[in-house]
C-alpha cells in the first residue's frame, strides 16, 4: 500500500513534507483568491468584508503608522504571562490530581463547573475584584485556560504507565523523584501538545480581555476601529492575530519534533 | 539444606470481594533458585510477584526475604516488565544507568565502570547512545535487564517478559538470561504461561490453579535436566517428556472451558 505513489487522498495515507507544503500554501491562496475575487466581482460588499488586498495593506499601513507591532507585543505579553501562570498551576495540580484519588475527588466538580462558565459572563466580577487594570485581564486570560488545562494535566499524568512508576520505585526513588523524573517526563510530549493547543485557546480570550478599558493590544485595537466602522483595520487585527497563532504554533510544532526525537 | 532465603508464609490476597490468592501460599525458595510461576492467565501468578517486589500487599501472611518481611519496594527487588520495561527519553545507557541513578554508596567513577560492564554483559555496548524505539524488542528487554543488575538487584522479578517477542529472539534472551542468572548467582521468579519457556529456565516450576491461585504441583527440573541448559537440551528426550507432562497438567489445571 505505502509504496503505490499517494496523491495524499488515500485514507491515512502518506504525504511527502515537499507536497504537504505545496497544499497547504495552495489552499490558503486559493481561500484569499476567491476572497478577493469575491469583492472584486461584488459578490461581496467591500465595505463589510474588506479583500485581502486592502487588509493587507492596511495591515502594512498599521504597523508604519499606528504602532501595531507594539499593540502585539503587549497582547502576546499578556497572553504569556497568562498562559504562564495557567502553566505552572496548572502542572502540579493536575499531577497531584490524578495522583491522589482525593484531591481529584475534591478538586473534579469544581473544576467541571468553572470550566462551563463563559469568560466573558465574569467579566463584571473580574472588574470588582481586580479593578480595570492589567490585573483583570491577566486573571481573564488565566481563567480561559487554567481550568481546561488542569484536566488535560491530569488525564496526561494518568496516561503515564504504572510500569515506569514502579521502575522508579524499584531502583529506589523517593516519591518526588519519580513525580520529576520520571512521571513528568513520561508526560511531556503530550503535555507540550496540550499546551500548544491551549494556547490558541488563550489568544481567543483575548478581544474579551481587552475591551475592558484597555488602552492597548491588538483586542484594543480591534475594538476601536470598531467603533468607527473601520472595517479594514478590524480585519487586519484579526488577520494579526491569526499570522501570530498561525507562527506560534508551527514554530511549537517544530520545537515538539526537535524535543522529542526518542519518540 | 541451605535456609530458605524468599519465603511466602500463609499468603492470601482478594482485591475487595476478589479472591487472588486463597487460601493461603505457602513456597520457600533458596538463594540463587530460578523459580518459574506457570499456569493460566488472571491466576494471580503477577499479583504474587508483585507482593514479592512489594508493589502489593498481602492481605494475610507475610512474604520475607532473609528473615525479614518485605515492606514496599526496594531496588534488592528489580522487576523486568513484558511492556513499558524502558525509558523511551532515555538512551539506552542512560537506561541501564537509571538503575543507579538514586544510589549514593557508588562514586561516579565505579557507576561508570558499572554501566560499562552491564551494558557488555547483555551485549548492548554497541547501541549504548541510541534511544529505545531504535532497537529490537530483545533489546529493550535486556535493557531492563541490565537495569536492575546495575541496581544492585538480588531478586529479579520477571513478568512474561519475552512474552511479546517472537520465537527465535525468545530462545536468545532464554539462554542469555539463565547465563546471567548462574553467573551473576541471582535470584529469580519468572511468570510465564509458555511451558517451553518454564521448563528451559527453570530450576523449579510452579504449576498453578485458575483463580484463585493455588499451588498444584511443584516440578524440581534442575532434579531431572540438571543445572545447565544449552540449546541441544531442548532437543532432548528429557526435555521433551517434561514439557509433555507438564503441558498435560497446565491443561487440566485450565479446565474444560479452554
Ligand atoms: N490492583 C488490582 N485491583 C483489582 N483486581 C486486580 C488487581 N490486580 C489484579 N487484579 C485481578 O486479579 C486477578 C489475577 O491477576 P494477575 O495476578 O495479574 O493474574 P496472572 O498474572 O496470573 O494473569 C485478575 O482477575 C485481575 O483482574
Ligand atoms: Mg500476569
Amino acid at each position: 500500500m505505502s509504496e503505490r505513489p499517494s496523491q495524499g487522498l488515500s485514507f491515512r495515507g502518506a504525504l511527502p513534507r515537499g507536497r504537504r507544503l505545496m497544499i497547504a500554501v495552495l489552499a490558503s491562496v486559493a481561500v484569499l483568491a476567491l476572497w478577493e475575487v469575491a469583492t472584486r466581482f461584488g459578490w461581496m460588499n467591500a465595505l463589510f468584508f474588506p479583500p485581502p488586498s486592502t487588509t493587507f495593506a492596511t495591515l502594512v499601513d498599521m504597523i508604519e503608522e499606528k504602532n501595531l507591532l507594539y499593540h502585539a507585543m503587549v497582547s502576546t505579553g499578556r497572553v504569556w504571562l497568562a498562559f504562564g501562570l495557567s502553566v505552572v498551576m496548572a502542572i502540579p495540580l493536575g499531577m497531584a490530581m490524578s495522583s491522589f484519588p482525593a484531591v481529584g475527588a475534591a478538586l473534579e466538580p469544581i473544576v467541571d463547573f468553572i470550566r462551563y462558565l463563559p469568560v466573558p459572563a465574569l467579566v463584571p466580577l473580574s472588574i470588582i475584584w481586580f479593578g480595570v487594570g492589567e490585573e483583570t485581564k491577566i486573571f481573564l486570560l488565566w481563567l480561559g485556560t487554567f481550568f481546561q488545562l488542569l484536566l488535560l494535566v491530569a488525564d496526561d499524568m494518568r496516561r503515564v504507565p504504572q510500569e515506569y512508576i514502579e521502575i522508579a520505585y524499584t531502583v529506589g526513588a523517593r516519591p518526588t523523584q519519580m513525580l520529576s523524573d520520571v512521571a513528568f517526563r513520561a508526560m511531556l510530549p503530550s503535555l507540550f501538545d496540550n499546551l500548544r493547543v491551549t494556547l490558541g485557546w488563550c489568544w481567543t480570550y483575548l478581544i474579551i480581555a481587552e475591551i475592558v478599558a484597555a488602552d492597548s493590544g491588538l483586542g484594543f485595537v480591534i475594538w476601536a476601529a470598531r467603533r468607527y466602522m473601520n472595517t479594514s483595520e478590524v480585519m487586519a487585527g484579526v488577520v494579526a492575530i491569526g499570522l501570530i497563532g498561525l507562527f506560534t504554533d508551527q514554530a511549537l510544532r517544530v520545537l515538539h519534533k526537535f524535543m522529542f526525537r526518542y519518540l | 539444606m541451605p535456609a530458605p532465603y524468599l519465603v511466602f508464609k500463609s499468603v492470601s490476597k482478594n482485591f475487595g470481594a476478589l479472591e487472588v490468592v486463597s487460601p493461603s501460599f505457602d513456597l520457600e525458595v533458596k538463594r540463587r533458585e530460578f523459580v518459574v510461576f506457570l499456569g493460566p492467565s488472571g491466576s494471580g501468578k503477577t499479583t504474587l510477584m508483585r507482593m514479592v517486589g512489594g508493589l502489593e500487599t498481602p492481605t494475610k501472611g507475610q512474604i520475607t526475604i532473609d528473615g525479614q518481611p518485605v515492606e514496599g519496594p526496594d531496588r534488592s527487588r528489580g522487576m523486568v516488565f513484558q511492556s513499558y520495561s524502558s525509558f523511551p527519553w532515555l538512551t539506552v545507557a542512560q537506561n541501564v544507568a537509571f538503575g543507579m541513578k538514586y544510589r549514593l554508596d557508588i562514586s561516579p567513577k565505579k557507576k561508570k565502570e558499572r554501566l560499562a560492564h552491564y551494558l557488555a554483559l547483555v551485549g548492548l555496548t554497541d547501541f549504548a547512545n541510541v534511544y529505545p524505539n531504535k532497537v529490537s524488542g530483545g533489546m529493550r528487554q535486556r535493557i531492563a535487564i541490565a537495569r536492575t543488575l546495575a541496581a544492585g538487584s538480588e531478586i529479579l522479578l520477571m513478568d512474561e517478559p519475552f512474552g511479546a517477542l517472537d520465537a527465535q529472539r525468545r530462545e536468545d534472551l532464554q539462554l542469555q538470561l539463565r547465563l546471567i542468572q548462574q553467573q551473576d548467582a541471582k535470584t529469580v521468579i519468572f511468570v510465564t504461561h509458555d511451558v517451553d519457556e518454564a521448563v528451559f529456565l527453570a530450576d523449579r516450576i510452579i504449576v498453578f490453579s485458575k483463580r484463585p491461585a493455588r499451588m498444584l504441583e511443584e516440578i524440581d527440573v534442575t532434579a531431572l535436566l540438571g543445572t545447565e541448559r544449552t540449546l541441544a537440551l531442548r532437543d532432548s528426550e528429557a526435555f521433551f517428556h517434561l514439557r509433555t507432562k507438564i503441558l498435560r497438567l497446565v491443561r487440566a489445571s485450565a479446565g474444560a472451558d479452554e
